[in-house]
């Protein structure tokens, strides 16, 4: 039987979430990301944790106990993996809890951890740019290390994991009106497009908002124009949209 | 040709094998140096991300960048060429190869481009990339540019990829991810300063490359803390 084989790794990282938020039942959301990120990886658990520099940082999900414990851990303690990887915006790996350097590193986090039945931690920062939603933890209870292919398939879970929890925030902030839910994944980004990471600054400017906020809006724009993100945010940088913190978007090329 | 550049570029690139590397800046040294030494009319750098397909991540200037996106799109050119063959790509006169890349040579001519040539950027059996010179009359490539030009891109791609055995436990596929999401901050940051100071995009990158240089930090930290409005950055409006 031929089955369709997706040609990117982004593709059939999203076919994996996907099915396992058809196995819920329910819109593909962070948590089928971890666990499908668990089914794919040699790992016993994931978690994931919203982040932030202003406000307090919170677990959003995990797979197990022992996940569970580990993002309670870090958040309360301020330091470990995921902590070291938000700070630094890269990715954490660390196949063995038990070695010196670590425990001096993580003087109380490597212990608990250890104790908590963790040996390998992965922390993978969900992120683009200077936007750092949160961050995607994985562990294994052996020491393990992920070859160049898992490393590159958690690194997918992670990319896919940053869009489906922004995407909650333009469902939170109701911009959608109740209308059409986003549309779910990455617009082809083998061309990758500058300018929405450039509308994204521009609109930090334009809304006086941080620039998470701001792609968020730019994308729940996109939404309820029905529009593509690439040419709302080409409007964007030609200066035929701006977009008012208060008022819906001007077409400056309509007021002339 | 400018000898004293030349050995200056070669330092350049060179000291990112010691120094904090920046690959966004390296990168578009390396373009800017193609053009103002080389003369070519512009240049452009692809890199292959972890799923092998290419992504633009200089160039040194907008033609060039949207010529490098429209290749991709279309799935034919000679950049994409030479980074499956490995092999170079030298076309003196594009106007020969309508038949070859139908689509590609429309559009180069559009933007105003007679010639091009594509380098591979390898290191043995692994093509990572490739440095694709544009010329706007037709003509013979110099060798002696040609062989320059090569030379840069080896030293670039050695640059690149001894990154990955001077990070512990990180491989190529990680540098290159850290690579293209420095490319989104640095995108970012331009749009913040170019709508701040209503400038272009091109001047806004010039104004945070000039700010790092001139504070002897990194291209993406700066950026960073630009769009993070975490300190204080006299000149670029903060």
């Amino acid at each position: 039987m031929a089955r369709v084989r997706p040609d990117s790794r982004s593709d059939r990282i999203q076919v994996l979430v996907a099915e396992q938020a058809a196995r819920r039942g329910a819109r593909a959301g962070v948590v089928d990301v971890c666990a499908a990120a668990v089914a794919a990886l040699p790992v016993g658990g994931a978690g994931l944790s919203a982040m932030s520099r202003t406000a307090a940082s919170h677990p959003l999900c995990s797979t197990d106990d022992i996940s569970a414990q580990l993002e309670e851990l870090q958040l309360t303690l301020g330091e470990g993996p995921c902590v070291d990887a938000f700070v630094r915006g890269s990715a954490v790996l660390t196949p063995d809890l038990l070695t010196s350097e670590l425990q001096e590193h993580w003087a109380v986090f490597a212990d608990a951890a250890l104790e908590a039945g963790a040996r390998a931690v992965f922390a993978l920062p969900l992120q683009m740019g200077a936007i750092i939603p949160g961050v995607l933890d994985l562990y294994a209870d052996v020491p393990t290390v992920l070859d160049a292919e898992q490393l590159a398939d958690a690194l997918a879970f992670a990319d896919l994991a940053t869009l489906l929890l922004l995407d909650t925030r333009i469902v939170e902030t109701g911009t959608t009106g109740g209308g059409t839910a986003p549309e779910r994944g990455f617009e082809d980004l083998g061309a990758y497009r500058a300018e929405i990471d450039q509308a994204s600054g521009i609109l930090t400017v334009q809304l006086g908002v941080g620039i998470e906020e701001a792609f968020v809006r730019l994308r729940a724009h996109a939404y309820v124009q029905g529009l593509r993100l690439a040419d709302v945010a080409a409007d964007v940088v030609a200066h035929r949209l701006r977009l008012s913190p208060d008022a819906g978007p001007d077409r400056t090329d309509e007021e002339t | 040709m400018n000898q004293q550049l030349l050995a200056k570029t070669f330092v350049e690139l060179a000291d990112n094998l010691v120094a904090d590397f920046d690959l966004i800046d390296f990168l578009r040294l390396l373009t800017d140096r193609c053009v103002g030494m080389l003369g070519a009319g512009a240049a452009g750098v692809l890199l292959a991300d972890r799923d092998g397909k290419l992504r633009v991540m200089a160039a040194s200037d907008e033609q060039v960048r949207l010529l490098e996106l429209f290749q991709l799109q279309n799935d034919e050119g000679p950049c994409l060429e030479c980074f499956r063959t490995g092999a170079p790509v030298i076309v003196p006169d594009l106007t020969r190869e309508v038949d070859r890349w139908p689509r590609f040579v429309t559009a180069a001519h559009r933007s105003g481009f007679g010639a091009v040539q594509a380098l591979p950027m390898r290191l043995r059996d692994e093509v990572v990339g490739a440095l694709n010179l544009f010329r706007a009359t037709p003509g013979p490539f110099d060798p002696a540019a040609t062989l320059i030009a090569q030379a840069l891109a080896d030293v670039a791609t050695i640059s690149l990829l001894q990154q990955r055995t001077t990070h512990r436990s990180s491989v190529l596929n990680e540098q290159l991810q850290t690579a293209l999401n420095s490319r989104v901050l640095i995108e970012q940051a331009k749009g913040k300063l170019a709508e701040r100071q209503n400038i272009d995009m091109e001047q806004a990158f010039t104004a945070l490359r000039g700010y790092a240089r001139s504070h002897n930090r990194r291209l993406v930290d700066v950026a960073r803390a630009f769009i993070n409005g975490s300190e204080p950055l006299a000149g670029l409006g903060t």
